[in-house]
C-alpha cells in the first residue's frame, strides 16, 4: 500500500515520464489510501453486490444476502447521472516557474489533471479539455469513452505554458461556450488582478456550472524562501524588484495569505470550491477536492 | 575621566568597519525569477523605509558594540581632580605615623603602633621603586624624604612611642609641605592613626583642610589603625593640695579617673620611693565608677620627714592601654620660712603677722610663716641673716646704716618688703642707702582714690592667683592714698598698678635678693581717730591673704611652686642662694644618672630633656646634700583619651576628592588601586558592551526570523 501511496508525493511522480502513467499512480495511490470507499454516498444505480472488504462502509452489507448465504456482501452502484467535466488549463507563462527546478507549476496541473481525467473517465463521466491564455486557445469535447483519457492526455502531454494570460476574459469565454451544467476544473496561479477573475468565476457559478479552483502556486512561492538581498523578476513582465528577502519574508507571507484568503472567501461565498496548492503538496488533497464536490452532485 | 590603557582607544576607529562593510562592500543583488511579483510589489516602499530604519539601527548598534569594547579594554576610570594629568608621574609618598602613647593601646594582641608600622612597611613594599619616600610621626623633630627604602623601613622599625607628640595636624602639614616640593611627582600620605578624638579635634581637621586647600595635588590616605571598641581605665592628672609641705602637714593627693567601655571598680594603689630607691606601697582604695565613666580616689600621708619625696600611684589591674595606669608625683617637706616684720608700733604688724601666720588656726603645722615682729628701733640689734624675709611696715625716716643693713642683707639673697604709708617722707627716703632698694624718688602722696587692679598675675609674686584672676573683687578694696615715684631706676619692675595706671608693686632686684616695693601699706587700721586709712586692703581676708602669701613668699625664695610637669615641658628649678653650684646629677626614671654643668651665676636649673615619664631626681654635693630636688613627668590626660570620632563625620568634614579612609590592608590596597587610577569602570563599561551585544543580537535575530 506504502508503494502505491509514494504516488502521490510530486517528487516520485516526477520521475515517471508518461503522463498516463503518473495519472494511472496517482489514481491508485489515491484510492488506495482512503479508508473509506470512495464511492459511498454517490446518487448510482445498484449494479451488483462484491464482496464485502474492509474499509467498506458497513451500513453498505446487503443483510438479506447475508441471511441467504452467510456472507458479508455489499452493495455496488453505478453513477446515475453524468457529470460533465472541464480541465481548464492556464498557459500563462507563469506557470512554467519552478523555483527547485523539479516540478513547475504547470506540470504539476497537468498531473492533477490527468489523473482527474482518468478517475471520471472511469466513472464514465464526460471530460473535456479547455486551454487559455489571454483567451481561449484550444478545447477539446467532452467525452466519456475510455480512448478519451488517451486524447486528453496525449493534448496535455503536448501543452506549453508560454503566453501571457488574461484569466477573466478566458473565463467569461469559457462560460459563454458552455451550453450545459457542467464541472469546471480551473488549473493555474491567478497571478492576475483578483477583480476581475473573481468577477468571471461568479459569472461561471451563475451561469449554473460547478467550479472548483485548484489555486496552483510554487512552494517558493508559498514559502519565500530567498536569503539576502535579491532581484525578483517576472517572467510574464520582465519587471524587476530588488528587495532584502530576510527582511520582507514576513511582509510576503503575509500577502501571500491575504491573497489566497481573498479567494477563499470570495469563493466560499460563490460556492465555488478552492483547493490552495503548492508544487510540493501531495495530489491527494486535490483529488480529494474533486471528490468531494462530486459528491455533492449525486 | 581617564584611561588606563588609552592606546587601546585607537580600537574605536574600528567602528569604520561596519560602516564600511554597509555602504561600501554592499552586497550586489541576486537575480531570481519570480512570478508573484505583484505580492512584494504591494508594500516594498513602505517595508524598504522600514527595512533601511532597522538596518540604520543595527549599524548604529554594532559601531557602538565596537566603540563600546574599545573603551571598556582602555578601561576607563573616574577620578578626582588631584592627580589628573599626573598619570605615569613618579610618586612622591609621606607616610605619617600617629606614634603618640595612646598608640601603645594593645588590640589583637598587638600595639595599635606595631600594626600602623607594620602596614606602613607592607606599603613601601608596594611602592614603585622610584618612589620618594618620607616618614613623619608626632615627635617633634621633622624630617626629609629619605634616600633609600631601607632607611624609611628601619625608622619605622625603630618608631618610639612619643610622650610630648605634637599635634597630628602639624606632621600632617609637614607633610603636605614636603610633598608640594615635589610638584612634579603624584602627592600621596598615608596617614596611620587611631582616630581618636585626642587628635582629631576640630582645629585640627579645620588646619588640615586649610593645608589641603592650598595643596589641591595631595592625596591622602587616612588609614584608621584604631580599636572600634577602646576599652580602658585611665588616671588623670593627679592634683595635689600643695607641693610644698611643712613639717608635719599631710600630704593630700586626689586623683580622676576615666573608664572607656568598662564599669569595674579598680583598685588604686600609692607608691612612695623610699631611701633606697624601692617603691614601698602606701595604701589602696578600690574606686566607684559613675555610669558616665569618671571616678575619684583621694589619698593623704602624713609624716613624712623634711627632704624630698617621690612616688606614684597606679592601677592595680591591667587593660589594654598600661601607659596611663601610673601617675607619678613629687613633694617636698620644707621648714617654715621666717620672717621678720619691722613696724613703728607692734600694733601695726597685726594684719600681716596673721594673714601669714594665723594665730587662731588650729592646725599649725600647714603655716607656711613662721613670723617674728620687732620694731624701727630695735632692727640694728637683730641678726638679719637667720630671716629669710623682712617685711618693714609704714617704715618712718630710717638711718642710713639700717638701710645700709638692709641692702646688704638683700645682696646675699635676703627678701625685703617696703610697705610705704604716712610715715614715709618723699625728701627722707632719698639717701644714697634707701635709694638702692627702693625703685626710683618719692615723688608725691596721690590721694586719688582707685583700687588694686594687676592686669597680668604671671608674676612669681602674684602666680598664685590666677586661677582666681576672674573672680577677685579688687574694685571692692579701695585705696584711698599711696606714693607716686619719680623716675624708676632701670632695673625696676612693676609688677602690678593701680586701676589709675601707677604702680603699686614694684620689684628692684638686689644682689642676690629681691625688693619688692608696696606704694600703699598694710598696716591702717580701718578707723584711725587722726586720719582716714591709706587703703580698704586688710579689710576682708579675700585676696589680702593670698596676696601676702603669695609676696612674702615670693620674697622669702619659698614660693609653693608645682613640681609635676608635663612630658616634652622644660622644667625650672629654682635655687636658693644657699644651693648655689656649678654642677648636678640628674637621675633619670630609667635609672640613668647624666652629669650636667650650671652656668656661673644661674640660679634656675633647666631641664629639657623630660620625654621620660617618671620620678626625676637632681642632686648635688652627694652626701651632703647640698641640693636634693626632685619633679615628675606626667603625660597630659587629653591625650590619653581614646574615644573616636566618627569615621563617616570625618570623612565628611574633609575634601572627599582629596581623603580617603581605610581601615584594613585590603582596603588601604584597593583605595590605592582607586585613588592611584581612579575608579575603574571596567565592570560597568564591559556590563554596557555586553548589553548593547545582547540588543545587536536580539534585533539581528528578529530581522532574520524566519530565515531557513
Amino acid at each position: 500500500m506504502a508503494t502505491v501511496e509514494k504516488y502521490l508525493k510530486p517528487e516520485v511522480i516526477r520521475q515517471i515520464s508518461r503522463l498516463d502513467l503518473r495519472a494511472q499512480f496517482i489514481v491508485k495511490g489515491f484510492l488506495q489510501g482512503l479508508h473509506a470507499s470512495p464511492f459511498h454516498g454517490f446518487s448510482v444505480e445498484f449494479s451488483e453486490h462484491r464482496k464485502y472488504s474492509p474499509g467498506d462502509n458497513p451500513d453498505d452489507i446487503d443483510w438479506l444476502v447475508y441471511a441467504k448465504t452467510d456472507k458479508y456482501y455489499v452493495k455496488k452502484f453505478e453513477a446515475e447521472t453524468n457529470l460533465t467535466g472541464y480541465l481548464v488549463m492556464d498557459l500563462s507563462a507563469s506557470m512554467a516557474y519552478s523555483h527547485d527546478q523539479k516540478l513547475t507549476k504547470f506540470e504539476y496541473a497537468i498531473c492533477l489533471a490527468a489523473a482527474l481525467c482518468y478517475l471520471m473517465i472511469h466513472q464514465n463521466d464526460p471530460v473535456g479539455l479547455i486551454t487559455f491564455g489571454e483567451k481561449i486557445v484550444d478545447s477539446l469535447a467532452p467525452k466519456s469513452k475510455r480512448q478519451q483519457i488517451g486524447n486528453i492526455l496525449s493534448h496535455l502531454a503536448k501543452l506549453k505554458p508560454h503566453d501571457k494570460t488574461d484569466i477573466g476574459r478566458s473565463l467569461n469565454q469559457l462560460a459563454a461556450m458552455l451550453k450545459h451544467s457542467s464541472l469546471v476544473m480551473l488549473f493555474s496561479d491567478l497571478l492576475a488582478e483578483p477583480e476581475e477573475v473573481i468577477a468571471s468565476l461568479r459569472r461561471l457559478r451563475h451561469g449554473g456550472h460547478d467550479v472548483i479552483l485548484f489555486h496552483i502556486l510554487d512552494a517558493a512561492e508559498v514559502t519565500f524562501p530567498f536569503e539576502g538581498l535579491v532581484e525578483l523578476e517576472d517572467p510574464e513582465s520582465l519587471d524587476t524588484i530588488e528587495v532584502d528577502a530576510d527582511a520582507y519574508r514576513s511582509t510576503y507571507l503575509e500577502e501571500i495569505d491575504s491573497f489566497r484568503l481573498l479567494y477563499e472567501c470570495e469563493c466560499r461565498q460563490s460556492g465555488i470550491d478552492y483547493v490552495p496548492l503548492d508544487t510540493s503538496m501531495q495530489f491527494d488533497r486535490a483529488l480529494t477536492g474533486y471528490l468531494i464536490n462530486r459528491r455533492n452532485w449525486g | 575621566m581617564g584611561f588606563l590603557t588609552p592606546a587601546l582607544l585607537g580600537g574605536v576607529l574600528l567602528v569604520a568597519l561596519p560602516i564600511v562593510l554597509h555602504l561600501v562592500m554592499r552586497r550586489q543583488p541576486r537575480k531570481v525569477p519570480f512570478p508573484a511579483l505583484q505580492f512584494v510589489r504591494n508594500r516594498q516602499e513602505a517595508n524598504r523605509r522600514r527595512l533601511n530604519l532597522r538596518h540604520w539601527l543595527l549599524l548604529a548598534l554594532r559601531c557602538a558594540l565596537i566603540a563600546g569594547l574599545a573603551l571598556a579594554l582602555a578601561r576607563p576610570t573616574l577620578k578626582g581632580s588631584g592627580l589628573r594629568g599626573k598619570e605615569g608621574a613618579p610618586l612622591a609618598v609621606a607616610l605619617v605615623v600617629d606614634n603618640s602613647l595612646r598608640m601603645q593601646y594593645i588590640h589583637q594582641n598587638r600595639p595599635r603602633l606595631e600594626e600602623a608600622a607594620e602596614m606602613a612597611t607592607w606599603l613601601i613594599g608596594r611602592l614603585p621603586e622610584e618612589t620618594e619616600l618620607a616618614v613623619l610621626d608626632l615627635s617633634r623633630s621633622s624630617s626629609g624624604f629619605v634616600n633609600e627604602v631601607g632607611t624609611a623601613e628601619a625608622r619605622l622599625r625603630n618608631l618610639q612611642s612619643e610622650s610630648s607628640p605634637r599635634p597630628l595636624d602639624d606632621a600632617v602639614r609637614e607633610a603636605i609641605d614636603l610633598l608640594t616640593d615635589h610638584d612634579d611627582y603624584r602627592q600621596e600620605m598615608f596617614l596611620f592613626t587611631d582616630l581618636s578624638v585626642a587628635a582629631w579635634d576640630e582645629t585640627a581637621v579645620q588646619s588640615i583642610n586649610e593645608a589641603l586647600s592650598e595643596a589641591p595635588g595631595v592625596r591622602i590616605y587616612v588609614v584608621d589603625v584604631g580599636a572600634r571598641q577602646p576599652k580602658n581605665m585611665a588616671l588623670g592628672e593627679l592634683q595635689l593640695r600643695s607641693h610644698i609641705l611643712r613639717p608635719g602637714e599631710s600630704l593630700h593627693l586626689e586623683a580622676l579617673l576615666e573608664a572607656t567601655n568598662l564599669l569595674d571598680a579598680p583598685l588604686v594603689e600609692i607608691f612612695l620611693t623610699d631611701k633606697l630607691g624601692r617603691a614601698v606601697k602606701r595604701g589602696q582604695k578600690t574606686v566607684d565608677i559613675a555610669p558616665d565613666g569618671s571616678g575619684r580616689v583621694t589619698f593623704g600621708i602624713s609624716d613624712l620627714p623634711l627632704g624630698v619625696h617621690q612616688g606614684h600611684i597606679q592601677l592595680a589591674s591591667i587593660d589594654p592601654l598600661e601607659i596611663d595606669n601610673t601617675r607619678y608625683f613629687t613633694v617636698e617637706v620644707r621648714p617654715q620660712a621666717k620672717v621678720l616684720i619691722l613696724g613703728e608700733r607692734p600694733s601695726d604688724a597685726l594684719f600681716l603677722r596673721e594673714a601669714l601666720s594665723p594665730s587662731l588656726l588650729a592646725d599649725r603645722t600647714a603655716v607656711q610663716f613662721q613670723c617674728t615682729t620687732e620694731r624701727f628701733s630695735e632692727a640694728m640689734e637683730i641678726d638679719f641673716e637667720t630671716f629669710e624675709a623682712i617685711c618693714m611696715l609704714d617704715p618712718p625716716l630710717l638711718s642710713d646704716p639700717l638701710w645700709e643693713k638692709l641692702v646688704t642683707y638683700a645682696d646675699v639673697g635676703g627678701g625685703v618688703g617696703l610697705f610705704l604709708g604716712e610715715r614715709a617722707q618723699a625728701g627722707g627716703f632719698n639717701t644714697s642707702a634707701a635709694v638702692e632698694l627702693l625703685p626710683g624718688p618719692l615723688k608725691r602722696k596721690s590721694r586719688l582714690e582707685t583700687y588694686f587692679r594687676p592686669k597680668r598675675l604671671d608674676h612669681p609674686a602674684l602666680i598664685g592667683l590666677r586661677d582666681y584672676a576672674d573672680s577677685i573683687p579688687w574694685q571692692a578694696y579701695s585705696v584711698f592714698k599711696y606714693w607716686e615715684f619719680g623716675d624708676m631706676s632701670g632695673d625696676a619692675y612693676v609688677v602690678a598698678r593701680f586701676a589709675n595706671q601707677q604702680p603699686a608693686l614694684v620689684e628692684r632686684p638686689v644682689g642676690r635678693g629681691r625688693v619688692l616695693t608696696f606704694s600703699t601699706p598694710v598696716s591702717d587700721p580701718l578707723q584711725l581717730a587722726t586720719r582716714e586709712p591709706w587703703n580698704l586692703l586688710p579689710a576682708g581676708p579675700w585676696p589680702f591673704v593670698p596676696l601676702c602669701n603669695q609676696t612674702v613668699g615670693y620674697l622669702a625664695q619659698n614660693e609653693n611652686r608645682p613640681l609635676d610637669f608635663l612630658a616634652g615641658e622644660t622644667v625650672n628649678l629654682r635655687l636658693t642662694p644657699q644651693q648655689l653650684l656649678s654642677s648636678f646629677v640628674l637621675h633619670q626614671p630609667d635609672g640613668e644618672s647624666l652629669r650636667r654643668t650650671l652656668p656661673p651665676g644661674d640660679d634656675t636649673i633647666r631641664i629639657g630633656t623630660t620625654r621620660q615619664l617618671g620620678n626625676y631626681r637632681v642632686a648635688s654635693g652627694g652626701e651632703s646634700k647640698l641640693l636634693d630636688r626632685g619633679f615628675s613627668i606626667n603625660s597630659a590626660a587629653e591625650l590619653m583619651r581614646l574615644e573616636r570620632v566618627d569615621p563617616d563625620q570625618l570623612a565628611d568634614s574633609l575634601p572627599a576628592d582629596q581623603v580617603q579612609l581605610a581601615r584594613t590592608i585590603s582596603d588601604v590596597e584597593r583605595t590605592v588601586n582607586i585613588g592611584r587610577s581612579g575608579r575603574e569602570l571596567f565592570p560597568w563599561a564591559i556590563t554596557l558592551v555586553a548589553l548593547v551585544w545582547g540588543a545587536e543580537h536580539l534585533l539581528a535575530n528578529r530581522f532574520y526570523r524566519g530565515a531557513p
